[in-house]
């Protein structure tokens, strides 16, 4: 069920005796711009620690106690153009509690505590509290240096800034840049928060045991205004480069990470959508694939080998860990397996079993809270409604030669690895 | 023959039965769900290297990683590997090793007879030559190897190796390269065949099914096979570190950018039988929820200081002959880290006393995460311990919460510190 609140305000419901929670997720939509990002990872960390009415943590922690452990969080996520603050919050559904007397049920406890925390944040003197302030972009700051500890992260990010040199909004981390945090004040932030409220596209969404009435009441007291959202694509378009760009790095490893991207141009809208999630099934996105196959199975030669699609940003992505001597064989075995996509050899056998993955994977979705409330961005953006039996449909039409078509359009970008020293076959 | 428990206020049913080679079968069907998640385990880990191998009288100590080499090698067979097979229903199949478990899982929204026939088929039909065991050294190499890279992996596993410093838990799961290399598909035979009788393992299911139909469908699977007879294993004890032998303190360098401390603490008090045990389980965790957690006044107090941040974690475990506390986060200070908390845990007492009003927040906090686990299939079949606990099922452990009084709180949290022994384990850049 969806309901148009206000201007640029909607909410989703997905009513279901399925669970013992009622799940709860507020999107912020804003243009992603690198001038932006990382004031709003900042907002995001600072309205998550305190409200007025919870002026500390411990505050703040014990209200959620309270609340039979809601779990409560405040994500930033990048998605094609856009940049989204994302609120969530579970809670127990209390017909499944033992002695349960508060006087309201969870649920709406749950949402109070939301608009607390969007509306009435903690602003003594008019501004954010300068100790939660400072401590919480000291927190950010590192966050985003311990990322680098996971030297898989770091990889993957190294070649996002190889990628998109000269595009800052795609080179950087959804949680902003730490040169531009040391900058930040209090004022910068609130700034922020302000413009976040009047300006950004907000979708709610609620899964549960919740009907229509309960959950637009519960929303009826919070102060959003009509807002004019300009319907901007989510799709960041680039155009191919000449050259592969190629970077290493020598870092203390003892397995090699090798990463590489690749330009796709097929987004989330387009007819070959669903040729391309197959595609990328079939490639490396699943441990049938034939890079799991290839890589580390016959040939023994890694621990992991898997791709990733980004249908908002026309990416293919291709991470490895490996031993850094074979690289240049590791390479040429990804090479082989993209080319035979490209000639069309594909076992039939495989492409079933893909979309046998794909589908159980779609169904399975279903089976969480959590992912039944995210999904429902991309339909936000995208505004593509499609009914699982549609979806399906396409799916099971997906030929040989259709994954084919989308290999053909898969060019190498990037290559970049991050070895312990010695020296590549190169 | 089927016994079944149902739960009323929570809506659940578990059916549970044992068959007659003695495989312990656990069922919830989930109405609602699309997907159905089993997993089979055995009463065998990496902490189990030495015993008795079925059929023989003498004891033998095997390398260092066999069981979870054991578990990489059972999916592959003679013209096939069982992964593949599970891979044509789109299920998706997985298997793990733990200390003291093995486990062999799949997920599906469909096909369920058909996916569970492999797994109990591959589970129970081993091929291990030596071509296919030496190729897996490569594999399990590249493994040991990228956790050598996880700071996280070796702060955790560090800490584990200086609690239990004689025991095999200062070993990794997986072995070392060297110990791995001395495998051979006679020791895999070996371990294989006296731990992975049907009498040693369960398997629960839970999610979209039918009891008495996917009962059926196992037990026509089972009596179409032959197993041994039932005989008990003889597991050698280890060696046992003492209090005494536990170094306080070690500090390591990594390259990483900001030191992480990781403390552990080792119980040498004997873990009540049966559900007392999970009892306790459940006790000693509300005890470091009641020192540790946020809505307490050291989680602030060291917060606001910079000693802790949001990187700060505990929890307590309890495994077959092992259990154990770790506090574990990321600091610029690691010695304050080391000297605050264990000044926390040295004054625990007086601390709980003082904090007795915040047990029914920590409980309900408790009781909200166990009710949020029930959401999920996996949920509710990971939480299950075997023999560990007598059966208990994710249900039976939310009952024990609901009624848990802060004085059985105290109790537990007595016979644990009184008797533990800490390690811290730094890591520096």
């Amino acid at each position: 069920m969806h309901f148009r609140i206000k201007d640029g305000v909607t909410l989703d419901l997905l009513p279901t005796k399925q669970f013992k929670t009622i799940g709860i997720k507020v999107d912020f939509v804003a243009p992603l711009q690198a001038t932006a990002i990382t004031a709003r990872a900042l907002l995001a960390q600072v309205l998550e620690t305190s409200t007025a009415a919870y002026p500390t943590q411990k505050a703040l922690a014990r209200e959620l106690s309270r609340l039979y452990g809601a779990s409560f969080g405040i994500s930033v996520i990048k998605l094609g153009t856009k940049h989204v603050i994302r609120l969530t919050c579970s809670l127990v559904d209390e017909q499944y509690l033992d002695n349960f007397n508060d006087q309201q049920p969870l649920f709406e406890q749950g949402m109070a505590l939301l608009k607390e925390v969007l509306f009435a944040p903690l602003l003594p003197n008019g501004n954010f509290d300068p100790m939660t302030f400072t401590q919480q972009r000291q927190n950010l700051l590192t966050a985003i240096k311990s990322l680098d500890d996971d030297k898989q992260y770091l990889a993957n990010r190294r070649l996002q800034e190889l990628l998109f040199t000269g595009q800052p909004t795609q080179a950087m981390s959804a949680l902003g840049d730490t040169h531009v945090l040391n900058d930040l004040s209090a004022t910068d932030v609130l700034g922020t928060y302000h413009d976040m409220l009047a300006n950004d596209a907000v979708h709610v969404a609620v899964v549960g045991d919740v009907d229509e009435d309960r959950a637009q009441a519960a929303m009826a007291d919070w102060p959003l205004a009509d807002r004019t959202i300009t319907d901007a694509t989510p799709y960041y378009r680039w155009s191919l480069r000449d050259h592969v760009q190629n970077g290493d790095d020598e870092a203390p490893v003892v397995q090699a990470k090798l990463n590489l991207a690749y330009h796709l141009p097929i987004y989330r809208d387009d007819a070959d959508f669903m040729a391309a999630v197959v595609f990328n099934a079939a490639f490396g996105g699943t441990p049938l694939s034939l890079l799991f196959t290839n890589v580390r199975e016959k040939a023994s030669l890694a621990y992991y080998a898997s791709s990733g699609y980004n249908p908002f940003t026309g990416t293919l992505s291709v991470q490895t860990g490996i031993q850094a001597e074979n690289q240049q064989r590791v390479e040429a075995i990804i090479a082989e397996q993209l080319t035979a996509v490209q000639q069309g050899n594909l076992a039939e056998d495989l492409l079933a079993e893909v979309k046998a993955s794909l589908l159980n994977a779609r169904l399975a979705a279903l089976d969480s809270p959590q992912r039944r409330l995210t999904g429902l961005l991309n339909t936000q953006l995208t505004h593509l409604h499609e009914p699982l039996a549609d979806w399906q449909k396409k799916l099971d039409a997906i030929t040989v030669a259709d994954v084919a078509r989308v290999a053909q359009q898969v060019t190498l970008q990037a290559t970049y690895c991050l070895h312990g020293g010695v020296q590549g076959a190169k | 023959m089927l016994s079944k428990k149902t739960y009323d206020r929570l809506g659940e049913t578990v059916y549970q039965t044992t068959l007659t080679n003695g495989l312990k079968v656990l069922m919830v069907p989930k109405a609602g769900f699309h997907k159905t998640f089993a997993i089979m385990t055995t009463d065998y880990g990496a902490m189990d290297n030495e015993f008795v191998p079925r059929g023989q009288t003498a004891s033998v100590r095997f390398p260092d990683g066999i069981a979870h080499f054991l578990e990489h090698k059972l999916f592959e067979k003679k013209d096939h590997d069982a992964f593949d097979l599970f891979g044509k229903y789109g299920a998706s199949a997985n298997a793990f090793t733990g200390f003291t478990q093995t486990s062999y899982l799949f997920a599906t929204t469909s096909h369920l007879k058909e996916n569970l026939e492999i797994l109990l088929d591959f589970v129970q039909d081993p091929y291990f030559t030596a071509a296919t065991v030496n190729k897996e050294k490569g594999i399990i190499g590249q493994e040991i190897q990228m956790y050598d890279d996880d700071p996280g992996w070796q702060s955790y596993f560090g800490m584990i190796g200086h609690l239990y410093p004689k025991e095999p838990l200062h070993i990794d799961i997986a072995g070392t390269v060297d110990s791995i290399d001395k495998i051979t598909a006679d020791d895999l035979y070996a371990a294989y065949n006296t731990f992975y009788h049907p009498s040693n393992m369960n398997l629960i299911i839970v999610g979209q099914l039918d009891p008495e139909e996917t009962l059926a469908w196992i037990t026509a699977n089972q009596d179409a096979k032959t197993f041994a007879p039932n005989e008990s294993i003889t597991r050698i004890p280890s060696a046992q570190a003492q209090p005494a032998d536990i170094v306080p303190t070690t500090t390591r360098h990594l390259t990483l950018t900001r030191p992480k401390v990781n403390i552990g603490l080792r119980g040498f008090d004997e873990v009540p039988a049966g559900r007392d045990g999970l009892t306790y389980s459940v006790a000693v965790s509300l005890m470091f929820d009641l020192l540790f957690n946020d809505t307490g006044d050291n989680y602030l107090r060291l917060y606001d200081a910079n000693v802790i941040d949001d990187s700060f974690g505990y929890d307590f475990q309890v495994q077959r002959g092992a259990h154990f506390a770790q506090l574990a986060g990321d600091t610029d200070q690691p010695e304050q880290f080391a000297s605050e908390l264990t000044a926390i845990l040295k004054d625990a007492p007086a601390q709980l006393a003082a904090a007795k009003l915040q047990f029914d927040l920590v409980k309900r906090e408790a009781i909200g995460r166990i009710v949020g686990a029930i959401n999920s299939v996996e949920g509710i079949a990971n939480q299950y311990d075997g023999p560990l606990f007598d059966g208990a099922t994710i249900f039976d452990e939310l009952a024990i919460l609901e009624q848990l009084t802060f004085d059985e709180l105290l109790t537990a949290a007595k016979a644990f510190l009184d008797q533990s022994q800490a390690t811290v384990y730094t890591i520096l850049p």
